[in-house]
């Protein structure tokens, strides 16, 4: 991949003391859309900040093309900024607000009105132009605050929680819509977000960040299955993790506290080689073994099932295996074995689960 | 029960107003309540007389200026307050309010004192500089809080959007804040327009104020031409406070 839009060494300490952002480097290829996902305070906002110009890394550099940005103030910088609280200007009307950064940029006057009426087609504002914010609705003002971020075509855009404030219909109706309009302009984009439905959906990569510190950079799917870190495992999707160490004279062994040898991948058993592992096995991995039990469901255990939470779609099972916390989930109805404080024999084929090396 | 507390209350506040405006329609030689009959003579004699006219142009000219001053001490210093942490926060705030919390009278003496030195007694100017200062407070107190609700993200749209510090200014901030610092200025006016303490210490011949006239006039001849300026220092509180009730609801809801 070449590099983009690249981040180094970036840290960031607002007193001295503690950093807010400690070491982040990424790379971000042109096009690419990044999300950045972690818990708050986790560092997002501020690392999104500085990319933007508004703060100062305490050190690390920034480059654009392979140009230092680092010193560069916000408005030499050509980067298109979306806020959650949408940031539209009150006195102006929505037209006036996305021909501001036109103007600001000595965009050629008798070309102006031509590209603001495109970029309100575009994000589907067209009949508003004439409103003024406060008569928009937020969905509508989070266009607006989209199409002012746009319209003169910048290399980045950055989006802070754009969605945060909407309610779920919506968010989920612009979050296709945001994909869309991202596709169709072709724009480097760096979003930032702490609901990881949305991260899955919607990013090429997502960075995971935890107390300033980046854990992974990873598409969604080898973040959900192969997660770097038990923490980056534990915050997205639900997880079962075991503590456990490899069996080093046994290929594919590992053993789990409490719960004894396990068969995992070979492949994955060599790459750790040796000392202790957290395992972690999704939910959906787990099945129910009995009756008529498929052989190749070599790791089993006897779960008692303490709380049957029913989506309809699927069941969670939450219970225990020789006191380890054990969760499941099966597609579709409730069987109707499956009763509350009954015991079941579950079990995961190797394979199923991810090593995480301790370290 | 809080309902006939508050009605008291209003009438208590109300019932000058109640006495003083039919009077100012009144055709009585002197004050007299109810009036005898009505008539607009007084307020002939107001509009005509250079007595009244001459007060009433002082007081505007010494309101507008001390409005001019009391921005060019407030604009600064609130958003110095507002917007960056330094020591001494707290101590800087007590000094805004303390025109607040000192005696008109106090101040009136040491603006009698201070000016005299300065040979700005019954001067303009010497009446503007202690109303400019005396509207600090309300003038920081209304403008600190515009400053607070004002939503930073907006500056920063401004500036990814391509404007430098200055532009960013007057394109964005202060149309966002025109309304509260509208309110500011208002209050700054009035307060100044209103004032007797003070002007009746410092004021002297050459800058007497309406308020400083009424006072004069009350005590040497009980010209019921008080009550038509008092009815109309109270038609411009009316207005002034209406006018800022509309500029509120605007700038306020920035966040
Ligand atoms: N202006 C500031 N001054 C001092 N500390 C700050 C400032 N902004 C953020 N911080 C601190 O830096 C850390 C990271 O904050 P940041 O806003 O980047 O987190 P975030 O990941 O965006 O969180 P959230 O999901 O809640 O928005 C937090 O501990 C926060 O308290
Ligand atoms: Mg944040």
């Amino acid at each position: 991949m070449t590099a983009y839009l690249s981040l180094r060494n970036i840290v960031k300490s607002y007193d001295g003391r503690v950093n807010a952002v400690d070491n982040v480097s990424i790379d971000i290829a042109k096009g690419e859309f990044l999300t950045f996902l972690g818990p708050s305070g986790s560092g997002k906002t501020t690392t999104l900040m500085m990319i933007a110009g508004f703060e100062a890394p305490s050190a690390g550099a920034i480059e654009l093309e392979g140009e230092d940005l680092t010193r560069r103030k916000p408005y030499e910088r050509n980067i298109g900024v979306v806020f959650q609280n949408y940031a539209l200007f009150p006195h102006m009307t929505v037209e006036r607000n996305v021909a501001f950064p036109l103007r600001m940029r000595r965009f050629p006057r008798n070309r102006e009105a031509a590209r603001v009426r495109e970029i309100l087609d575009l994000v589907g504002l067209g009949p508003f132009a004439g409103k003024h914010p406060r008569e928009l609705s937020g969905g509508q003002q989070q266009r607006v605050a989209l199409a002012r971020g746009l319209v003169f075509n910048p290399d980045v855009l950055l989006l802070d929680e754009p969605l945060g404030a909407l309610d779920k219909s919506l968010r989920e109706q612009m979050q296709v819509e945001l994909k869309r309009i991202q596709r169709e302009v072709g724009i480097t984009t760096v979003y930032v977000t702490h609901d990881q439905t949305e991260a899955m959906t919607m990013s090429d990569r997502i960075a995971v960040f935890s107390h300033g510190k980046l854990e992974q950079v990873a598409p969604p799917l080898d973040v959900y299955h192969r997660p770097r870190t038990r923490f980056v495992g534990e915050f997205i999707g639900d997880s079962n993790i075991f503590a456990g160490t490899v069996d080093e004279s046994q290929p594919g062994c590992v053993t789990l506290e409490a719960l004894g040898p396990m068969r995992v991948d070979v492949e994955a058993w060599r790459r750790v080689g040796k000392g202790a592992v957290d395992v972690l096995v999704r939910p959906e991995r787990v099945q129910l073994a009995a009756p008529g039990a498929e052989p190749a469901l070599l790791n089993r255990l006897v779960m008692e099932i303490g709380v049957i939470v029913n989506y309809g779609d699927s069941v969670l099972l939450i219970g225990s295996a020789r006191g380890q916390r054990l969760r499941m989930r099966i597609a579709g109805a409730q069987p109707d074995a499956i009763r509350e404080g009954a015991t079941v024999i579950v079990g995961w084929r190797p394979g199923d689960e991810h090593l995480i090396a301790r370290s | 029960m809080g309902l006939s507390l508050a009605c008291l209350v209003a009438l208590f506040l109300l019932l000058p107003i109640v006495i003083v405006v039919p009077m100012s329609f009144s055709t009585a030689i002197s004050f007299e309540f109810p009036p005898p009959g009505y008539s607009l003579g007084y307020y002939a004699k107001f509009f005509t007389s250079e007595e009244w006219l001459e007060p009433t142009l002082n007081s505007l000219v010494i309101a507008l200026g001390a409005t001019a001053l009391t921005m060019l001490l407030v604009v600064p210093a609130a958003f110095g307050y507002v917007r960056y942490r330094f020591r001494g926060k707290a101590l800087v705030n007590l000094l805004m309010m303390a025109p607040l919390i000192v005696p008109h009278v106090v101040s009136a003496l040491a603006y009698y004192g201070f000016l005299g030195r300065a040979r700005l007694t019954g001067t303009h100017l010497g009446v503007i500089v202690a109303h400019g200062v005396l509207a600090v407070p309300v003038a920081f107190l209304v403008i600190s809080a515009t400053l607070k609700g004002f939503d930073r993200n907006l500056e920063r749209a401004a500036m990814s959007s391509g404007a430098g510090p200055l532009r960013t200014f007057f394109h964005v901030t202060l149309p966002v804040l025109r309304p509260g610092m509208l309110v500011g200025a208002l209050f700054a006016f009035l307060s100044s327009f209103n004032e007797a303490v003070v002007v009746i210490f410092i004021g002297g011949r050459g800058a007497a104020t309406l308020p400083k006239k009424m006072y004069e006039s009350i005590r040497l001849e009980s010209d019921p031409v008080i009550a038509v300026v008092s009815t109309l220092l109270v038609s411009a509180v009316v207005l002034g406070v209406l006018v800022s009730a509309f500029l509120r609801p605007r700038g306020a809801n920035a966040a």
